[in-house]
């Protein structure tokens, strides 16, 4: 049995009007949230990534865990109230926070211009390398060799910033529906390389154990928390918050326990990237 | 003091893109619906076949793919192929993937029109002397496609609207230009809004050509 | 692929049928309407429901999903991935079950609901008692074959990122990198409800068809 449903032409248009004729029925709400009101609803609703270990990941049994669970459970604990986690795609986290869905992003953000232009950046408290990564038998040892290959990144993350601005131009680059997209692509065979942080080579290896290799450092970013342009009682919240667990060694205690390294020192400041309400 | 204000300026700047998008979603439509018309003929004919492995072949293949998601099964051939040595690009993939899935529902829509070509005809052809390719040809399939235009070009126009399922492989079509624009100005409503509206488009205008192309070739009369 | 794989694969599942379930029974009801409002004989009612219509005909479910995840928000309603992909399967699934509603009201003779009306039967009676009943029958097979598309079409939720069958299957697969087997399961549960279903519609047609040989 077919399900062949042709519009006739009238159809369509009317279509056409009835799309048009609805942003007229938008309201501009306006969204923003103190720690108060925060308080006062009784729970915070943070913004995560679901499928990026170690910094937030949804385990087999549903529980959100990683770095950015850990310094959100304390956070919600500093508000005093129970945190809600919501999973968010790479190329949604922004939009999550803007449109209001989540209060807060702790979701592995990147602190990039771009980007500060769009939310408030807290202070930095994690570091992060972006890297290229790639099969041992792939012969890649500068940026030039890049253009030689298909390149695999997470859509919007800081990866692919990076490639795309180290790669030579014409470099055909697989932008995937997130990180985990990206990973298969590079495992299938799709995509020859792959940029990513310094722990995808975890992923990697749990993949085709011995086959992957770091072949090109790109930069260090850091992550900072991310709340909507203006919230300044939030903004200035999170970054005492940030301050007392860099000073009580809470922060150091998580991002050992997940990354088994230490971390370099936090910069005090980074060019055009406001850690404060202006 | 804060709200979220309407801003098309990225959706304006990036207009030239999302056409190029629209070309890329043509594409690969038109690409996927003259595979699947060359899927669906002859997985009309090969099901007529006296070959009864042959039959239920065809009949395997129609269910499976009418009775499985357009999503897994790109998913399969761009993820899963490449472990047993077919290894495609993302538009192959996405055309591919179309074709079959194309070509499933056209097997089934043209099999109905098919089915319900009088015998008469066919025995009146043949007493006539024509040859069988000749009776399938003039009398059996063109008088098929005929009934069954409308709604093999509305499945078609559908075929259009699945393009944007290959965005999920970075294939190059609207969608995915869409989401890079969206990702450079987080402007989600405002992109993809407007996108629904272009896709609103290009099904009218596929519709304005399919019915060009119906009275051309269809507008003999029936008795 | 061990038993803890095999769950999360299934509790996915849960999740598609759930989708489906919410998808087709609000979109059951809007459709209801949809249709009624399309076959009244209203002129500017008639022409509402068809730009609807044309609206969710004309344009990727992906997209519908997205301008509702995302348009949600914007007008203050805020809900979760779950609550804006229901709603997105609710409108798209009152459009098409209204499109084939109206086709079946329409196929209903019309000496039926003249008669009716001769009697004196008023609208709602007429059409609770008398019109709907038979198009119901008429659209049995159209109807499955489109709860049949949706079931399939709750994969795109996927990509908002609601963790359906789909989505476990990518989240499965990344996990122990066996994208033929993984795929090549999730393919086959999806196979294994909507195969019945489109086998019964079939039946249904054939059945419904055979008097008028």
């Amino acid at each position: 049995m077919t399900n062949a449903i042709l519009t006739s032409r009238r159809t369509l248009l009317l279509g056409a009007a009835t799309a048009l004729a609805a942003p007229a029925l938008l309201t501009r709400p306006a969204y923003a949230i103190t720690p108060d009101e925060i308080k006062k609803r009784g729970k915070i609703i943070i913004g995560i990534q679901g499928d990026n270990p170690p910094w937030g990941f949804v385990n087999s049994a549903g529980k959100q865990e990683g770095i950015d669970a850990d310094i959100g459970e304390l956070f919600g604990k500093e508000l005093g109230v129970p945190v809600q986690f919501m999973a968010l795609e790479v190329a949604n986290r922004i939009p999550a926070l803007t449109a209001g869905r989540v209060d807060v992003l702790f979701a592995t953000m990147a602190m990039l211009p771009d980007r500060a232009k769009a939310v408030q950046f807290s202070k930095p408290y994690v570091a992060n390398q972006i890297v290229l990564l790639a099969p041992k038998t792939v012969d890649i040892k500068t940026n030039a060799d890049m253009a030689k290959f298909t390149i695999s990144v997470a859509r919007g993350a800081a990866q692919d910033t990076e490639v795309t601005r180290n790669a030579p131009s014409g470099t055909n680059i697989l932008r995937m529906d997130g990180d985990a997209a990206s990973i298969q692509a590079v495992v299938s065979g799709q995509a020859q390389a792959i940029g990513g942080n310094i722990f995808y080579i975890r992923r990697l290896e749990d993949a085709k154990p011995g086959v992957f290799e770091q072949k090109l450092t790109f930069t260090s970013i850091y992550n900072g928390a991310c709340t909507r342009l203006g919230e300044r009682e939030l903004n200035a919240a999170i970054n005492t918050f940030i301050d007392k667990i860099k000073a009580n060694g809470e922060l150091a205690k998580i991002t050992r326990k997940w990354m088994n390294a230490e971390q370099p020192p936090m910069p005090e400041k980074l060019d055009n990237i406001p850690f404060t309400v202006g | 003091m804060l709200n979220y204000t309407l801003d098309f300026g990225p959706v304006i700047e990036g207009l030239p893109d999302l056409l190029r998008g629209c070309v890329g979603t043509l594409s690969l439509a038109f690409a996927g619906m003259v595979i699947a018309l060359v899927i669906g003929i002859g997985g009309v004919v090969l099901r007529g076949s006296p070959i009864r492995p042959v039959r239920w072949l065809v009949i395997a293949f129609v269910e499976l793919i009418r009775n499985t998601p357009f999503l897994v099964q790109i998913y399969f051939v761009f993820f899963a192929l490449p472990l047993i040595g077919i290894r495609l690009s993302p538009t192959p993939t996405a055309i591919i993937a179309l074709g079959l899935n194309g070509g499933a529902y056209a097997i089934e829509i043209i099999r109905g029109g098919v089915q319900a070509i009088n015998k008469g005809q066919i025995e009146a052809g043949f007493a006539l002397g024509l040859h069988k390719r000749d009776v399938f040809r003039y009398i059996v399939l063109r008088p098929a496609l005929r009934a069954v235009y409308p709604s093999l070009t509305g499945q078609f126009i559908m075929l259009m609207l699945t393009t944007s399922i290959a965005s999920a492989i970075a294939a190059y079509e609207l969608t995915s230009v869409a989401k890079l624009i969206e990702n450079a100005s987080f402007r989600s409503f405002e992109v993809y809004g407007t996108i629904t509206l272009l896709y609103l488009l290009l099904s009218w205008l596929m519709m304005q050509v399919f019915n060009l192309i119906g009275r051309r070739y269809f507008s003999y009369p029936v008795k | 692929m061990g038993p803890a794989e095999y769950l999360f694969l299934l509790s996915g599942l849960k999740w598609t049928l759930a989708l489906s379930a919410v998808g087709f029974v609000g979109g059951g009801i809007a459709g209801l309407l949809v249709a009624l409002c399309r076959s009244s004989g209203r002129r500017w009612l008639e022409r509402t429901a068809a730009g609807y219509i044309g609206l969710f005909q004309g344009t990727p479910l992906l997209m519908q999903l997205f301008v509702v995840y995302y348009g949600l928000s914007l007008v203050g309603i805020d809900l979760d991935a779950w609550s804006a992909v229901a709603i997105g399967f609710t409108l798209h699934a009152s459009a098409y079950l209204g499109e084939i509603w109206r086709g079946s009201i329409e196929a209903v003779p019309k000496g039926q609901s003249e008669a009716a009306r001769a009697l004196g039967i008023k609208y709602r009676s007429r059409m609770i008692d008398v019109v709907l009943p038979q198009a119901f029958r008429i659209s049995l097979p159209a109807t499955i074959g489109f709860l049949v598309q949706l079931i399939k079409g709750t994969s795109l939720a996927s990509i908002v990122g609601f963790t359906e069958l789909a989505r476990a299957g990518n989240i499965v697969s990344n996990q122990i990198f066996k994208p033929l087997l993984v795929f090549g399961i999730v393919g086959l549960f999806y196979f294994m409800i909507c195969w019945p279903l489109s086998l019964y519609g079939s039946w249904l047609e054939k059945r419904l068809a055979g008097p008028a040989r």
